[in-house]
């Protein structure tokens, strides 16, 4: 099964994605495939910014003896 | 009466499980006075007010600051008759109270600390980026570690953190700051451990100038961030820390990214696509305008060399109709032109008959 790629993985592909538009491999004819990927990822990167949380655990151990 | 009679080590042996049961640990508070270290491992010294005077004894390696005479101390321990019957309070914790007797303390620390090289930057670790796990040593009440728990909640998630429940003023704070320290070392894969305690006076900080929690946190194999008190406090702590950060909100801050920045940078580049698709376009539209412009200025220019050219022929042939040479009054004499015979004349307007009277040949 595939794994699902991190928060970082997906800026970096982003930023891939991004840079593609101001490079000399840019075409225009296949411009409007690659802005709708780069809107997808954005979209999915959005998301789960907003929906990540931190795990905090006070530990049980006693620190006090 | 001969029936309770005593050894005088029997009588000394319950005069002191007296005293531990009575005075299991007592604080006092008082002044020091003829402090002194014996054969580097025994320390002997007054505590005492404006009536009486208190004998103390500790042993070295639990002397956690440096102390003078005449500085105001706060001791833990335990009265006790020696072998010899003679009192002394057996000193298990010992700290400067009052501004004066602490910053003396804390400027005797800080001196020998730095002597050794405690504090040399070259000893400082970076703290690692894309953190997962923290350790965080701090007391769960404090409005600092609120702070702290709600920033890092603001800018990031998907962060393991473990909290060690640990007080951060008072005598016993540094053992168990201490503790905390060794556990996450020994037992809890973090990748960074933070210290944090919101404001506080001198003496509510004085737990961070403690020199055994300070060689600890310079001995940890775990990089280690102080965020204690505000920004004008310096405790011998932040001193060893591989970073001090000035506050715990700005403990949350170093270790995390800020989602916020993150969500603007991630519209910025999706925006910056779209311009440049425009910008690619535009370009696209310019260059076929341009090519355009070039082809329509050829056709252009060759239509009017055709102009050109046929005017001239036109011009030219008008130059040879006949109509044209009558018009200036010249005649076309057509025929015969032998003696005798008629020859038609042709002029501008008339045709004429004419017959030949004579030939001379032109001279």
């Amino acid at each position: 099964m595939k794994e699902s790629k991190t928060i970082t993985e997906k800026i970096k592909e982003l930023e891939e994605k991004a840079n593609w538009f101001s490079s000399d491999e840019f075409e225009l004819d296949q411009a409007k495939e690659k802005y709708d990927e780069a809107i997808k990822l954005a979209k999915e990167l959005q998301k789960d910014l907003t929906e990540l949380k931190n795990e905090i655990e006070v530990l049980s151990e006693d620190f006090s003896k | 009466m001969e029936n309770n009679c005593l050894t005088p080590t029997q009588f000394l042996g319950i005069l002191n499980d007296t005293f531990a049961l009575q005075f299991d640990s007592i604080v006092i508070e008082g002044e020091v006075a003829s402090f002194k270290i014996n054969q580097g491992k025994w320390v002997f010294f007054d505590i005492k007010d404006e009536e009486s005077n208190v004998s103390c004894f500790m042993a070295v390696w639990e002397l956690r600051m440096p102390i003078e005479d005449g500085m105001k101390v706060v001791v833990k321990g335990t009265p006790k008759m020696t072998k010899w019957g003679k009192f002394s309070f057996t000193v298990s914790n010992i700290k400067p109270v009052g501004e004066g007797s602490l910053k003396k303390s804390f400027e005797l620390l800080k001196k020998k600390l730095e002597e050794e090289g405690l504090f040399n930057p070259e000893r400082k670790r970076e703290i690692p980026k894309g953190l997962t796990k923290i350790g965080v040593i701090s007391s769960t009440q404090a409005a600092g570690y609120a702070d702290f728990i709600k920033i890092l909640n603001e800018r990031w998630g998907g962060l393991s953190v473990k909290v060690a429940h640990t007080q951060v003023q008072g005598l016993e704070a540094p053992d168990q700051i201490i503790r905390a320290l060794r556990y996450f070392n020994e037992h809890a894969e973090v990748e960074v451990i933070a210290i944090i305690r919101g404001g506080g006076s001198m003496d509510d900080l004085s737990a961070f100038n403690d020199e055994r929690l300070a060689r600890e946190i310079a001995a940890s194999k775990i990089p280690v961030i102080t965020g204690i008190g505000h920004e004008v406090d310096e405790t011998l702590a932040d001193l060893v820390a591989d970073v001090r950060a000035s506050t715990p909100s700005n403990v949350a801050e170093y270790l995390t990214l800020d989602r916020g920045a993150i969500m603007t940078h991630i519209n910025y580049m999706v925006n910056n696509a779209g311009e440049n698709i425009l910008r690619k376009v535009n370009m696209e539209k310019n260059v076929q305008n341009d090519k355009i412009s070039q082809i329509k200025n050829v056709v252009l220019t060759k239509i009017a060399n055709y102009e050109r050219e046929l005017s001239e022929k036109i011009r030219l042939l008008d130059a040879l109709n006949p109509e044209k040479v009558l018009k200036q009054g010249y005649a076309i004499l057509s025929g015969d032109l032998s003696l005798g015979n008629v020859v038609k004349i042709t002029t501008f307007k008339k045709e004429l008959k004419a017959e030949i009277k004579e030939i001379n040949e032109r001279k």
